[in-house]
């Protein structure tokens, strides 16, 4: 309740910096400043427009095609990477310094080796997620609590089967947190990606925006792709982190 | 069977000094006993027991179990840690299930084992409970039944019992020595607490610290099961802790200022005219 309440105060500043810029003393340009209601009344139309709806199932569709990709490569590269010391030892510095590069750099090299189309928008978002996932999971790894480890070893657990059996469930909380990161910057490498080279997608609809100089239209497909960031980390990977922490117990202290 | 310990040393080295955490230790533990290792903090006797469990390498010496070497943790020691290492992805049930299916056992005889080994403990109750929803005591008697699940016959308990509140602690005692009773098991059980190795001990070896050596044994010929009440107890327990007097000393100098020592603490200084009022 307090929450709502917060969020309408906020519109309601907007709408009377709109009110109090635009038409009472006209410092700012109508064009150049959506006011919410318009906003509002857009998002309806758009909505109700099957368009929207087709970019939006494009969108998921491309970015899960390269969530997909990052999320088995990552967690691999993750497993692989602490099973040889001298990997984890000394490739974990490079995997930061590639993470922290921002996927649009990607870009050039995208297109140089898929072309100008989805490929290289799949390329980016699975290469700008897959080193956070990768990092998450050696984390997950790296700090599972020796003591099971030392269990496991004395209750014969060995190879294959000790990796099923304890390292993977010992490892998840650290696993689904890269997980959670991977999807934020997948979600964000999708909108780099369509922007430049998409014919279809939610990055599109925005590019249109700038085209038709239709501030309006540009502010409501923002707040579709908060939204649907928002939507899909409270839906998938909330629950998922509720579930472990309940069953870890460590929801109790 | 007969568990050999023979001229283990175990040194840590670092950058800019060794330390011998065990210089030499020598022990011959028959079938069926109940050993424990008692000293104080830092003196390499958690160490000791994960070079025979085979989970640490002895930088000198070997541990031979009927004969052979040990190099890798077998099914025939089962370890019980401090805090108990349950896994708290998994069920009661199926921690203690856990060693049997890393052997191999099918799914309907390893539930059955598995159950067997909850009674002994006193738990069938909380078998599909979570970790977290057991208390100490009872996180520590589930990895008593996961140890026994091996089926092995040594026992080796690292300091099992010494996170727990002191009235859980003699009522797992005496848990113990009736499971013990039970099984035939040799057990070694490491401890820093004088009174739970003479209570449960057959024999009781003390170590010295830094290095870590073997000061002395205790046979403790007294009729079971053994309540912590009893008075013989007590009087083991003082005899052995006046063995570990310097060696306490020793540790608590390097950890007080200077200007402590033992007997000073057990005085106290400035009494005033209050003293004795309560008598």
């Amino acid at each position: 309740m307090k929450k709502v309440l917060f969020y309408l105060v906020l519109v309601i500043l907007w709408e009377l910096a709109y009110r109090g810029g635009t038409v009472y003393f006209s410092f700012w340009n109508v064009n150049y400043f959506p006011s919410p209601l318009e906003v509002i009344k857009r998002l309806v139309v758009l909505f109700t427009s099957t368009k929207l709806w087709s970019y939006i199932a494009d969108s998921l569709n491309t970015v899960f095609i390269g969530y997909a990709i990052s999320i088995v490569l990552g967690i691999l590269t993750g497993f692989i990477i602490t099973h040889f010391k001298f990997l984890n030892e000394n490739l974990i510095g490079l995997l930061w310094g590639l993470q922290t590069l921002p996927n649009v750099c990607w870009l050039p090299f995208a297109i140089l080796w898929f072309g100008e189309n989805q490929k290289a928008v799949i390329f980016v978002i699975a290469i700008g997620s897959i080193f956070a996932i990768s990092l998450g999971t050696i984390s997950g790894i790296n700090n599972i609590n020796p003591v099971y480890i030392k269990s496991a070893k004395s209750l014969g657990a060995k190879g294959v089967k000790a990796y099923i059996n304890v390292i993977i469930p010992a490892s998840l909380p650290g696993i689904i947190s890269g997980l959670k990161q991977g999807w934020l910057f997948a979600w964000r490498a999708l909108m780099s990606g369509e922007m430049l080279l998409a014919t279809r997608g939610l990055g599109k609809v925005l590019l249109e925006g700038r085209e038709n100089q239709d501030i309006v239209q540009i502010v409501a497909v923002m707040f579709v792709i908060i939204a649907i960031g928002i939507l899909v980390e409270a839906l998938v990977f909330k629950r998922i982190e509720a579930g472990i922490r309940e069953r870890w117990g460590l929801n109790k202290c | 069977m007969e568990l050999v310990v023979k001229d283990i040393s175990k040194i840590y080295s670092s950058k800019n000094k060794t330390n011998t955490s065990l210089n030499k230790i020598n022990l011959c533990i028959k079938k069926g006993e109940f050993i424990c290792i008692v000293g104080p903090s830092g003196c390499g006797k958690s160490t000791l027991l994960n070079i025979i469990a085979g989970l640490e390498k002895a930088t000198t010496g070997q541990v031979i179990i009927n004969g052979t070497k040990v190099t890798n943790p077998g099914s025939d020691r089962a370890m019980v840690f401090q805090d108990g290492a349950l896994f708290p992805w998994l069920r009661v049930i199926d921690n203690v299930e856990f060693g049997m299916k890393m052997a191999g056992v099918p799914k309907k005889a390893r539930r059955e084992r598995a159950l067997e080994y909850l009674k002994l403990v006193h738990l069938t109750e909380f078998q599909n409970s979570y970790v977290h929803e057991l208390s100490g005591g009872m996180r520590q008697r589930v990895a008593i039944a996961r140890a026994l699940s091996l089926d092995s016959e040594i026992l080796l308990m690292d300091e099992p019992f010494s996170a727990l509140d002191s009235q859980t602690r003699s009522i797992l005692q005496l848990e113990l020595q009736q499971i013990w009773w039970k099984t035939k098991k040799t057990i070694i059980f490491v401890t820093h607490m004088v009174e739970e190795a003479v209570l449960l001990g057959d024999r009781v070896i003390v170590l010295t610290s830094s290095p870590g050596k073997i000061k002395k044994e205790y046979a403790i010929q007294l009729s079971r099961p053994r309540l912590p009440e009893n008075p013989d107890i007590n009087y083991y327990a003082r005899k052995i802790k006046n063995q570990l007097k310097n060696e306490v000393g020793k540790v608590a100098k390097s950890e007080f200022d200077s200007d402590w020592y033992v007997e000073k603490g057990t005085v106290l200084s400035g009494a005033g005219d209050t003293l004795g009022i309560g008598l």
